[in-house]
């Protein structure tokens, strides 16, 4: 079996995002989104079941490599990423069509992916993926079970529901559906010697075109802070007064 | 312009995410038909004044595949040029899926959009709605996911006058179909929500948010940290990621307020916030600020109501 994941390198999350004409400024140095760890936790899960090959696959600046250091510190095998100027901003479109040349490229079987980033969250690049694929896309997937089949549990706006994993397939997995791992200093050490390559975009099959200008970005005149009270023991009171007067109770 | 608008059902109902973007289309005049996907046997989703077609799906098979061909085939024989959803689970796959075969791609996390020279541009919160983001859409089709509660929705009566599309199975077949059963008021239509966050510090102390709750008729939300921790179900989870509420009163107990959740809550009438950091963001959007420890306030506040 072989497993390609989706890993995506972004800005730290504990800063502020910032744009120029529309596109996220990313530093050097970017992190492993956190989205992504659920994704990869359970490629993990599947590796060690049945001795797949996991290749992380990312687009993007490579910068400092660190998030795809991240990414094979859980215990990936290898990297491959597209890392082109043109790239710059891309839609999900295109994004997609990127992710699904790389997965080509790897004849995966199982591509994997977590439901939405934490910096563009457009959260369709998974079904996009599969459509370019021409396989089925199993959204939402909160958990998995490894039997005789490999059951997914999906996500639904009732509840639940399960299915067989396919033998072709690409997944979405929600954040919270599985505990990604911590790497060790062991991990840590054998994640430097891993491949990671930079693939050539022209060496991918693109249809997809740029469709969406950016205008502009207006700030947004920001809301009143209230009243701060500081609790020494009879604050709630203020809340029960509060509640009665917006006729909550 | 020619638009479809991709519709849901709620209890044998248009859902209310539908109803919005059909008040937005009727409010710019557009030409608009609606398709719903469901797997219903006969829903009340029939509208008086504009064209409603049923696809009708088994929930034993994950075929929103198939449901997504049929309705890029419509959309190509028909010549619609602006497709919208809502952003939900399903219409987010089935955008997607459609967004591939028109070579368009989609605009996620939509909060208006305006028609100008035959051309879509779009507006998108950002930085936890501090910017607004605008674009606009150059493609032949347009392709939009809204965001729920970003227009007021249709007045409509509803009836079972439909024309119904059957679609295939795929080969991946559903089963151990769970409804998690909804009890108390539901997070996207009560008055009063309550939400916890990380402050909660263990899950345990979620039962002092749920005395509260049956005390306020109130509607339990989560931040994504305890989502992500266990503590709640996904459905539960307000922000960027999770649901959008509008309550009358939002209360975040222990909700540091990071831009991704205030995406989902901000536009809340009143908001009381209950945190020990005094310069949690959360502040900045509160009306009612608590400087306090979440777990003594919310006892003594339940003890008193």
């Amino acid at each position: 079996m072989k497993i390609a994941v989706c890993a995506k390198q972004i800005p730290d999350p504990a800063n502020e995002v910032t744009y120029s004409d529309g596109i996220i400024n990313r530093p050097d140095e970017q992190v492993l989104d956190d989205t992504d760890r659920y994704g990869i936790e359970v490629a993990l899960q599947l590796k060690e079941k049945f001795d797949a090959e996991v290749t992380i696959i990312s687009m993007g600046p490579a910068g400092t490599q660190k998030g795809l250091q991240q990414a094979l510190q859980m215990g990936a095998d290898k990297a491959i990423y597209v890392d082109d100027d043109s790239l710059k901003g891309s839609n999900s479109l295109k994004t997609a069509n990127v992710l699904s040349e790389l997965a080509k490229s790897l004849t995966a079987d199982i591509v994997i992916f977590g439901t939405e980033s934490t910096d563009g969250y457009s959260g369709t690049v998974p079904q996009q993926v599969s459509r370019f694929l021409d396989v089925e896309c199993i959204s939402y997937v909160k958990g998995l079970e490894v039997g005789d089949n490999i059951t997914l549990t999906r996500q639904t706006v009732e509840g639940s529901e399960k299915v067989n994993m396919p033998e072709k397939c690409v997944i979405s997995v929600t954040a919270g559906g599985v505990e990604p791992r911590y790497p060790n200093f062991k991990d840590i050490m054998a994640a430097k010697s891993k491949p990671i390559e930079q693939i050539s975009l022209g060496d991918l099959n693109i249809v997809s075109e740029q469709n969406v200008e950016f205008l502009n970005v207006d700030t947004v005149e920001s809301s009143k802070a209230g009243e701060k009270i500081i609790d020494e023991g009879e604050a709630y009171q203020e809340i029960v007064n509060k509640l009665r007067e917006l006729k909550v109770i | 312009m020619k638009t479809l608008i991709i519709g849901e059902i709620i209890n044998n109902n248009l859902s209310s995410g539908t109803l919005e973007i059909l008040g937005k289309a009727k409010s710019m005049e557009l030409e608009t038909q609606v398709i719903t996907v469901g797997s219903d046997d006969t829903p009340t989703i029939g509208l008086n004044d504009t064209k409603q077609t049923y696809i009708k799906r088994s929930n034993s098979s994950l075929n929103f595949s198939k449901v997504a061909s049929k309705i890029t085939e419509i959309i190509k024989n028909e010549d619609i040029k602006l497709i919208l959803g809502s952003s939900t689970y399903m219409c987010r796959d089935l955008i997607s899926f459609i967004s591939v075969d028109l070579n368009s791609s989609p605009i996620s996390n939509v909060i208006d959009f305006d028609l100008h020279d035959g051309k879509i541009s779009t507006v998108n919160s950002i930085n936890g709605g501090e910017s607004l983001y605008k674009a606009k859409i150059n493609s032949d089709h347009s392709l939009l996911l809204i965001r729920p509660k970003a227009f007021d929705p249709a007045e409509v009566e509803l009836n079972t006058d439909y024309e119904t599309i059957d679609v295939d199975n795929s080969d991946i077949e559903v089963f151990d179909i769970y409804i998690e059963e909804k009890s108390g008021p539901q997070l996207e239509d009560s008055k009063v929500v309550i939400s916890a966050g990380r402050g909660m510090v263990d899950k345990e102390n979620l039962e002092m948010i749920e005395t509260l709750a049956t005390k306020l008729n109130a509607a339990i939300g989560g931040t994504r940290a305890i989502v992500d921790a266990g503590w709640m179900p996904y459905s539960q989870q307000v922000g960027q990621t999770g649901k959008t509420v509008k309550p009358d009163v939002y209360i975040a107990c222990g909700i540091s307020g990071a831009t991704q959740h205030q995406v989902g809550m901000k536009d809340s009438k009143y908001v009381i916030a209950i945190n020990k950091d005094e310069e949690a963001p959360i502040f900045q959007l509160a009306d009612l600020g608590i400087v306090g420890d979440t777990l003594s306030v919310i006892p003594k506040l339940n003890d008193n109501l």
